[in-house]
């Protein structure tokens, strides 16, 4: 489980995220939406500790900070083969390779294994920062829009590999997206914000088929679900 | 003047004692101040950009002011503390290839800091976001970012090596351009230029830009392989 209380952070005089309390219960999945600016990102890094609220803190339960993966909105791809990008977390040896080829596999990138990382298209950078995490058991991934670069064929099948990984590991799922209909594929539940604060969150069918707040009306009008 | 470059050509495999004392002093002194350069600048440079302490950012001021110090002015400085009456005169360094090796060590180190420190500003967010995510450690992901920065630290060096090479101010009022000792190819050019000597200095010249263009093209290749 994972807790927020009381987390503020500003950049500048900006404040951009304001979460008095927010709770992840372990093997959900959730789907963070809103619009830019909304502090998605900023909220994903701060569970990931990669950024330092300036109050408030998060407490894990039953998990510990190394066993959550978290793979930014612009992942890097070193300049190592593919599949050596993918054994990074893993260490050396043959089972570790075995690994990550299997996930390269799952996220349809297997043909690229030997290609250098940094000679990627963004799409495939990104199904190679999912192959990374998926290499690995986790209890909770973290994931800053992770197929805003594929296209649709290249996210259907991210999203299956994820899928397929949060059944097999029971781990949970927190990711950020744009498309409320990826969050409906994806999540289980939904935390909608806008400008750093929670507008609703609960049963993503609920949240955005049935937004009771005006500030999720407003994001979802724009879209057909 | 084709007159003068046939000449120069001729001098240059003519195997002349002088032409050829002054290109191994060159090349002596310019491969070593541009290795030292490098080994000092780019950990100084990777330290700005992939690390936080207090007054870093006013270091990173300071060694952009020195990227854009004069040769001469370092030369004046050198030659201030190397003299009978400077600081470091026990270490007769004056008019010696040692105190050129220096007064261009001064000279390039910011300039290889400046480089690598501005090469990796530019990626170090992302890899050190992706490499938190992987929880990689720390001295992982300082391997990673010296892997990253492979090709700016050859880039780094030969720009390193090339400023080296051309440059006159410093090394002409360190090493007092003494022939057969410290006289090198930029020295030797304004020299033989004032005796009137163009022949000498022709070839000297297409020597130097020989060399500049050799150097330019492996820069470009490193950077297609990057592209």
């Amino acid at each position: 489980m994972i807790e927020l209380s009381g987390i503020k952070k500003r950049y500048g005089t900006r404040l951009a995220l304001d979460v008095p309390e927010l709770l992840f219960l372990p093997g959900e999945r959730y789907a963070l939406i809103g619009p830019n600016g909304s502090g998605k990102t900023t909220l994903l890094r701060i569970l990931a500790g990669t950024l330092k609220p300036d109050e408030g803190n998060v407490r894990l339960s039953g998990l510990e900070r190394g066993e959550i993966g978290y793979m930014p909105q612009k992942p890097y791809a070193f300049d190592l083969s593919v599949v050596k990008n993918v054994m990074l977390s893993l260490g050396g040896g043959e089972d570790a390779r075995k690994a990550a080829l299997a996930a390269l596999e799952r996220v349809g990138l297997i043909q690229l294994a030997k290609a250098r990382g940094s000679r990627l298209s963004g799409g495939e950078t990104q199904r190679m920062a999912l192959a990374r995490l998926i290499a690995k058991s986790h209890k909770a991934l973290l994931l800053d829009e992770p197929t805003a670069s594929a296209d649709i064929y290249a996210s259907d099948m991210a999203e299956q590999a994820l899928l397929e990984y949060a059944a097999e590991t029971g781990c949970t799922l927190i990711f950020s997206s744009h498309a409320p209909s990826q969050a409906l594929r994806l999540g289980t539940q939904a935390v909608a914000l806008e400008g750093g604060q929670i507008c609703e969150h609960g049963a993503v069918q609920d949240v955005l088929k049935n937004p009771k707040s005006e500030c999720t009306k407003f994001f979802l009008s724009h879209w057909k679900l | 003047m084709t007159g003068a470059f046939q000449k120069a050509f001729d001098l240059l495999f003519s195997g002349d004692a002088q032409l050829w004392n002054i290109v191994s002093v060159t090349m002596r002194m310019t491969l070593t101040s541009s290795i030292a350069a490098l080994l000092l600048g780019a950990p100084l440079g990777v330290l700005y950009a992939a690390t936080r302490f207090p007054g870093r950012k006013i270091l990173i001021v300071i060694n952009r002011t020195l990227m854009g110090l004069p040769p001469v002015v370092c030369g004046l400085l050198c030659y201030m503390l190397f003299s009978g009456v400077g600081p470091l005169r026990e270490l007769k360094l004056l008019f010696t290839v040692t105190g050129m090796i220096i007064a261009q060590v001064i000279l390039i180190t910011p300039i290889a800091a400046g480089s690598m420190e501005t090469y990796l500003s530019a990626i170090v967010g992302e890899i050190r976001e992706s490499a938190r995510g992987l929880r990689l450690s720390g001295g992982k992901t300082l391997l990673l970012m010296l892997n990253e920065s492979k090709y700016a630290l050859v880039s780094t060096y030969l720009f390193g090596f090339a400023r080296a090479m051309a440059e006159v101010g410093a090394v002409s009022m360190v090493g007092g351009a003494i022939a057969y000792k410290t006289n090198v190819m930029t020295t030797a050019i304004m020299m033989y230029t004032n005796r009137g000597d163009f022949t000498l200095g022709l070839a000297l010249g297409l020597l130097l830009l020989l060399i500049s263009l050799i150097v330019n093209v492996f820069a470009h290749l490193l950077q297609r392989r990057r592209a």
